[in-house]
């Protein structure tokens, strides 16, 4: 066979499965069981041309104990340094909840949607978040407080099931200050609790909003977000502005290998963060 | 490219069969151990089989294996060293059916979709694929349905067709044209005579399937507007015992998990054939499961391969008719049983 085989090699593809080794910088506990990992990629050319936006998320690896999705929860404006805001819930973020600054990491990515911030420059916000939930949304946070005139008014509701569950609360004044309303609710309260007692959707209540001009963007539990698109609904605010980000077991998170399969979308791809109105047929049914 | 068409002596196919070996692995239906027929690697051109049920197994193991190494993780004191794992030997898949050539193109198609899957795709370019037409159908095909055989127009690197003493040869792409040349003296070009046969072979095998097959147009239509009461999944999911052996064999799935192996104190990372059919399959570390019931993988199932593969991805069934779900399903939620329920309405009992 002389004449060439591989015809069609011309077009080597590059391996999107290849993890990129990353140091472990820092670790900082943020609530119960949750840590802060920042990291740095080990390769200098890649630490400098590494970009992401928020909302997207990186595949974490560690040799033996496998690769799990994480959304990025630092400021898109310093992509030096990624913060990721880990949970100890599988076997995978258990491995990496003993890991110590210093040790090496494997990360690819950025990978999935953003959140419409560009889209929504010149309205209101209400960003909603419940738990864990919060991380992929404090990039938006961070990113609004470095622009902040370029938004209306920009509220933030957020709960987790108790006090000792709430992330960033060192970090709220700052963002208070920056001029974002912040309410906090929690599920179950304990003595020295002060704040709101009750679930997330609740917060709608007490705020005031234009339907005109305002966007919602939720993460949270599946649960949790059917409730605030209702209560956004029944605000009028229109189902395109309406943003959710969506979880599911991801293995490769570039649309092969069918786990994160989401109607007739893949979370990695189309998503995590997903238009209301593009997902309506699907969201909310156990098929799906 | 314009098909050329060659012919060449049955005599002369082991001449042909030695040179291939020559330079590439062959791969060819072959006699099993308990004489189950089955793919694998052959040695001399004798062991090839020509009158032969389809393998139970697909042959997309030669180009997504079960278990298939991605990347080495080597540890060099205290660096880590991270390396990709390529397998680009050069391979011919001989005496495939038609069902099994459009499997791989099928699956080609969908990882050479951005971003592309380096390592399938490097595997798939260095395969041959040399197939052999059904002139009688097999009992449990449905090729006809999704236009996949009993011939092919397409896809194929060449087509053999049984024209009695002598086999047409009709090459499909580059890589059949190389393994053409690479015996030309035994292949002459194709009188139109011996076209024409193959043309009224093809009538007459098509005209060989019987009346009732799989109807796949109406099951399209009502799974994609939400027609199909719960209460018929539901029925559909009670004969199926969750054994995942329908994503294993057939042609056209493709979904994994990926894992890792130590090693010499090396990590090797692999992935494994997976199934939406299993409980774990979309499990969530919190313990939210989206699919925990039956009846919603059974749903995702048919939902992706007989909507969503043609309305949203590239306007084809994610099925190609070779009937290895009949033949494995231990219920019988099988594809030509599930379309005709939806399409019918009602489970057969």
């Amino acid at each position: 066979m002389s004449t060439a085989f591989l015809t069609s090699e011309v077009r080597k593809p590059i391996d999107p499965m290849l993890p990129h080794l990353a140091t472990i910088q820092d670790v900082k506990p943020t609530a119960v069981g949750i840590s802060m990992f920042s990291l740095v990629f080990a390769d200098p050319e890649e630490r400098a041309n590494y970009r992401f936006q928020a909302g997207q998320f990186n595949m974490l690896y560690l040799p033996g104990a496998g690769e799990v999705a994480i959304s990025l929860s630092s400021d898109p404006g310093q992509p030096e340094v990624l913060g990721h805001t880990i949970r100890d819930a599988g076997s995978v973020t258990r491995a990496i909840g003993r890991l110590k600054a210093g040790d090496v990491i494997g990360v690819r990515g950025p990978y999935g949607s953003a959140w419409p911030l560009n889209k929504t420059r010149g309205s209101n916000l209400v960003i909603v978040a419940g738990g864990i939930g919060l991380a992929p949304l404090r990039p938006v946070i961070l990113s609004i407080l470095r622009q902040r005139s370029a938004y209306g008014q920009v509220v933030l509701l957020y709960g987790a099931r108790t006090p000792a569950d709430l992330l960033y609360t060192d970090e709220f004044d700052q963002w208070r200050q920056g001029g974002i309303d912040v309410q906090v609710t929690v599920d179950l309260g304990e003595e020295s609790w002060r704040g709101l007692v009750g679930v997330v959707p609740q917060l709608f209540y007490r705020i005031r909003i234009d339907h005109k001009k305002t966007a919602v963007m939720a993460c949270g539990p599946e649960i949790m977000m059917r409730f605030v698109i209702y209560e956004a609904l029944a605000r009028r605010i229109p189902k395109d502005r309406i943003y959710i980000s969506m979880e599911r077991n991801m293995k490769c998170a570039v649309g092969f290998c069918g786990h994160c399969q989401f109607g007739p979308t893949f979370i990695c791809k189309q998503g995590p963060v997903l238009n209301f109105a593009a997902i309506e047929p699907f969201f909310g049914k156990e098929d799906f | 490219m314009q098909p050329i068409v060659y012919t060449i002596e049955k005599p002369d196919i082991a001449k042909w069969l030695e040179r291939l070996l020559e330079t590439a692995e062959v791969i060819a239906p072959v006699a099993g151990y308990s004489g189950e027929v089955v793919f694998s690697a052959i040695s001399s051109p004798a062991q090839v089989l020509w009158d032969f049920e389809n393998p139970l197994h697909p042959a997309k193991q030669f180009v997504l294996p079960q278990t298939d190494p991605i990347v080495a993780i080597k540890r060099n004191g205290q660096r880590h060293e991270v390396e990709p794992i390529y397998d680009d030997s050069r391979r011919v898949l001989f005496n495939v059916r038609s069902c099994d050539v459009k499997g791989i193109a099928f699956l080609t198609r969908m990882q050479e979709m951005e971003p592309a899957d380096g390592s399938y795709l490097r595997r798939a370019y260095s395969l041959t694929v040399i197939s052999l037409t059904c002139n009688t159908p097999c009992p449990l095909g449905f090729c006809v349905c999704t236009d996949s055989g009993p011939f092919l127009n397409g896809d194929y690197d060449i087509q053999l067709t049984d024209l009695g003493g002598k086999y047409l040869a009709e090459v499909g792409s580059e890589k059949g044209e190389a393994a053409v040349s690479n015996a030309a003296n035994l292949f002459r070009t194709a009188t139109e005579g011996e076209v024409s046969l193959r043309k009224r072979l093809e009538t007459a095998a098509r005209n060989r399937f019987g009346q009732e097959t799989c109807h796949f147009a109406s099951a399209m239509r009502r799974i994609s507007t939400g027609r199909v009461q719960d209460a018929l999944w539901e029925k559909i999911s009670d004969w199926c015992l969750e054994c995942g052996g329908c994503s294993l064999i057939c042609p056209t799935c493709y979904c994994f998990s990926v894992r890792d192996r130590a090693r010499d104190g090396n990590w090797i990372r692999y992935r494994i054939w997976d199934s939406c059919q299993y409980t774990a399959f979309t499990l969530e570390a919190s313990g939210h499961n989206p699919h925990e019931q039956r009846k919603d993988r059974i749903k995702r199932r048919f939902f992706h391969k007989v909507s969503a593969q043609y309305y949203m991805r590239d306007g084809t069934v994610g099925c190609v008719g070779c009937g290895r779900c009949i033949k494995v399903c231990l219920g019988t939620a099988d594809m030509p049983a599930v379309v005709a329920a939806i399409r019918k309405g009602k489970w057969h009992e």
